[in-house]
């Protein structure tokens, strides 16, 4: 059946084509008896994808429609960028912002340890984090989520997020943060569809929210969590949002795009320690360079008892867990 | 059939014992290295450190303590009594909490000059811009870990200059247990649906 009225508007079409006439060719889908003249499914989808165009070009400016992925910008087109983003920040906050690109150091490679045992789950990383990263108050979103396990277990399931009491730590518990965990095999990237995220040379896991789509994909791929989605606009007070940025780290982000810890990419590649580092009151926090055999992070590797989160996923995790006594 | 058997006999074993007689040596001539190169590392380490100065910010003690020498000494109120008390007449803010019976003041604070601390084994007096270095005399492997960096705070460059928090930052020498503090608030909780008021 519908090989034959397909080869009956094939035909109608060449007999109009043979004889040049201009008279709209009517398709199986239009009724003969209807006066008005529908559009056909073709015309109708063309017009709808125009149409969503618009309007997705309305709600950005012409420039961010077009612009390109970061890693494929020129230098010229970075600056055109950069320029673009301070300006549009500084008409929303008020504020001059430094929107930086710095480049990975060479012979860089980021790697990071926290000590189980001294962590006391007083979660002033967490808040650190989020003032230094310009992460949305409301919708409220954290990069680190502090666990605490009851002494000898260690079953995520039974772990807790929400634990408050007066003072910590709180005897028979210990306490686990975890965040992004900048996998060496990392699985959000590779499920990224149009090459969003990656990671840097320096080993830093990256978002460029400009070409994100918001599928989520990533979030679904990470067994960290370590990804968060940003359902509505990020809600940051003009007084509080952090003015030292970098493209790919902690400038404002958008609706619709998901964002991630970047071991602080803005201070970090002006070799300045992550901010839940500095913040720590125990100091069980360490970062450095995994290819100096001198840093902090090398010496916890070789000399310390060290553990991987969900090791056994072959993510590669370039944060470790250690146990310094 | 047989002879071929016997042959095979023969020479599994050769092959399992040359196998592991290959990869002991191989093992132990690394190891040998690994350790030989370790230890030169860590003893020239150690060389290269214990002349090096710190960057350690200032100690924390309060100003109205400070000189010790204006009440302590041979020619003042307070001659050196070695006599260990639980009970001070001054310095009652001091409650000792530090190794138990076998610790006391007089175990780190020098008595004739109490604005320095007991010196180490080369006779030099510590100041308390470097009582790490008292601190390790009992604490060596912290010692060890804070100078490499892995115990303790630091704040700076990863890559360059940092600042080291001294051990007294953190630990009151006096009552060196960290304290409990209060812990920031918890994450909101998502929302959660209501329960409906039919139950299936």
């Amino acid at each position: 059946m519908s090989d034959q009225t397909g080869s009956n508007s094939s035909e109608k079409l060449r007999s109009a084509t043979e004889s040049g006439s201009q008279e709209v060719v009517k398709t199986d889908c239009t009724p003969s008896n209807n006066s008005t003249v529908l559009p056909d499914r073709r015309t109708f989808l063309a017009g709808a994808a125009s149409l969503l165009g618009m309007m997705a070009v309305g709600s950005c400016s012409w420039q961010e429609f077009f612009q390109q992925q970061f890693q494929r910008m020129s230098k010229k087109e970075i600056e055109e960028v950069v320029a673009r983003l301070q300006e549009d920040y500084k008409r929303k906050y008020g504020k001059e912002f430094v929107v930086g690109t710095e480049a990975p150091i060479d012979g860089t490679l980021f790697a990071y340890a926290l000590d189980i045992q001294r962590c006391i789950g007083c979660r002033r990383c967490v808040y650190g984090c989020v003032e230094e990263n310009n992460l949305s108050r409301d919708p409220q979103i954290q990069y680190i989520r502090v666990l605490r396990f009851k002494d000898g277990t260690m079953d995520l399931e039974q772990s807790d997020i929400y634990y408050d009491p007066e003072e910590v730590p709180e005897k028979g518990y210990y306490y686990m943060p975890v965040q992004c965990q900048h996998c060496a095999n990392a699985p959000c990237t590779k499920v990224c569809p149009v090459r969003a995220t990656w990671t840097e040379p320096d080993g830093i896991v990256v978002v460029d929210y400009n070409w994100c789509i918001g599928c989520r994909y990533c979030m679904a791929a990470c067994p960290y969590m370590g990804r968060w989605f940003n359902f509505t606009d990020p809600g940051i007070p003009s007084e509080q949002v952090n003015p030292q940025t970098h493209y790919l780290g902690n400038r404002p982000r958008m609706r619709n795009v998901v964002e991630k810890c970047t071991f602080c990419i803005q201070r970090v590649r002006k070799g300045i320690y992550p901010k839940c580092v500095e913040v720590c009151p125990v100091g069980a926090r360490k970062f450095g360079n995994l290819l100096d055999p001198n840093s902090e992070i090398s010496i916890i590797i070789r000399t310390k008892r060290v553990f991987r989160l969900k090791e056994e996923l072959n993510t590669q995790p370039r944060f470790y867990y250690f146990f310094a006594t | 059939m047989k002879r071929t058997t016997g042959i095979r006999r023969l020479v599994l074993p050769v092959l399992i014992l040359g196998l592991v007689a290959l990869c002991l040596e191989l093992r132990t001539g690394l190891t040998q290295a690994q350790f030989q190169d370790r230890s030169e590392t860590s003893y020239e380490e150690v060389e290269r450190q214990s002349h090096k100065e710190f960057p350690v910010p200032l100690t924390p003690l309060p100003k109205t303590i400070t000189p010790c020498r204006a009440c302590h000494g041979p020619e003042k109120d307070f001659p050196v009594n070695f006599k260990r008390r639980e009970d001070l007449l001054v310095h009652r803010n001091v409650k000792l909490l530090h190794g138990g019976v076998r610790v006391w003041c007089l175990d780190c604070h020098h008595p004739d000059n109490r604005d320095y601390l007991l010196p180490l084994s080369d006779g030099k007096l510590i100041d308390f811009e470097h009582s790490y270095l008292l601190c390790g005399k009992c604490h060596g492997t912290k010692y060890r870990d804070w100078r490499n960096g892995i115990h303790g705070r630091r704040t700076g460059h990863w890559n360059g200059e940092k600042t080291y928090y001294l051990c007294v930052s953190c630990h009151d020498p006096h009552s060196p247990k960290f304290k409990p503090m209060e812990p920031m608030p918890p994450p909101r909780k998502p929302w959660a649906p209501k329960e409906s008021p039919t139950k299936h």
